[in-house]
């Protein structure tokens, strides 16, 4: 059975602390999830929502962000959608830059979705925005070190 | 995102609390970075022990201040890093670029 919590808030950072609860919450609770998968989990989600709520909305208060969660047997998704006219990610996921390079600044939070989460996929809405979808399976397939 | 400055012998210990996230953190973070080196205080430790909260923008400012100490022959090393902030500087390989330290007199002790 899949279970599903939807979250939505204005353009602000303060509201990231409820999101990171939620998070915490939902992974806990299953017992699926290791610690490490916790933290992968919760730090792209963060991302993702700093993302859309930056890029996408370009911190206009007025517009929100929306996360939902979606509890799976196998896995956890998350989406998180934006309403503002956000950024041609294509084109951004192309030309991803390395993060490892101390030259800049930004630049890395795709990238870290991508190596923290199993799976990470862009979907452009349709009227504005665009929502980003990332998922975890509780199968402990952490592709990263602690 | 708060500052806390201190000093031990050589070494400004700059305490950050609360969140490291971009937005108005860089600008502070830059200036702050900026009034260090003018005023010859080039062994600088990040104390990140109070950092509730931390994204990908948060290590680029951390980043910059590194690049901007290493210019000015400084040097800038992390102290009490989170889980999460390790996490994302495993990922980034960042973690081969900065030092950290959990005890304060040994991350002390590594400037001279």
């Amino acid at each position: 059975m899949t279970s599903s919590i939807v979250l939505e808030f204005p353009s602000s950072y303060e509201w990231l602390n409820l999101v990171d609860l939620v998070c915490c919450e939902l992974t806990c609770e299953t017992g699926n999830f290791s610690k490490a998968d916790l933290n992968d989990i919760s730090i792209s989600v963060i991302e993702a929502c700093t993302n859309a709520l930056e890029h996408g909305n370009m911190s206009n208060p007025e517009l929100n962000v929306r996360v939902v969660f979606r509890r799976h047997p196998d896995h956890l998704e998350v989406e998180v959608s934006d309403f503002g006219e956000g950024f041609d990610f294509e084109e951004f996921l192309q030309n991803i830059p390395d993060p490892s390079d101390i030259e800049h600044q930004r630049g890395r939070g795709i990238y870290i979705m991508k190596e923290m989460m199993d799976s990470l996929e862009f979907e452009k809405l349709p009227e504005r925005g665009m929502k980003v979808i990332l998922r975890k399976n509780t199968n402990g397939s952490r592709k990263t070190g602690d | 995102m708060k500052v806390r400055i201190r000093e031990s012998g050589q070494v400004t210990i700059v305490g950050i609390s609360g969140k490291l996230m971009g937005g108005a953190d860089a600008d502070t973070f830059r200036d702050l970075v900026h009034q260090l080196i003018e005023s010859g205080k080039k062994k600088v430790l990040i104390d990140l022990a109070g950092v509730k909260w931390v994204n990908s923008t948060g290590v680029g400012i951390l980043i910059t201040g590194y690049t901007t100490m290493r210019r000015n022959k400084g040097d800038l090393k992390l102290l009490n890093v989170s889980n999460k902030i390790q996490s994302i500087l495993y990922v980034t390989k960042l973690n081969l670029i900065f030092e950290c330290f959990d005890d304060q007199d040994e991350a002390i002790a590594s400037f001279s």
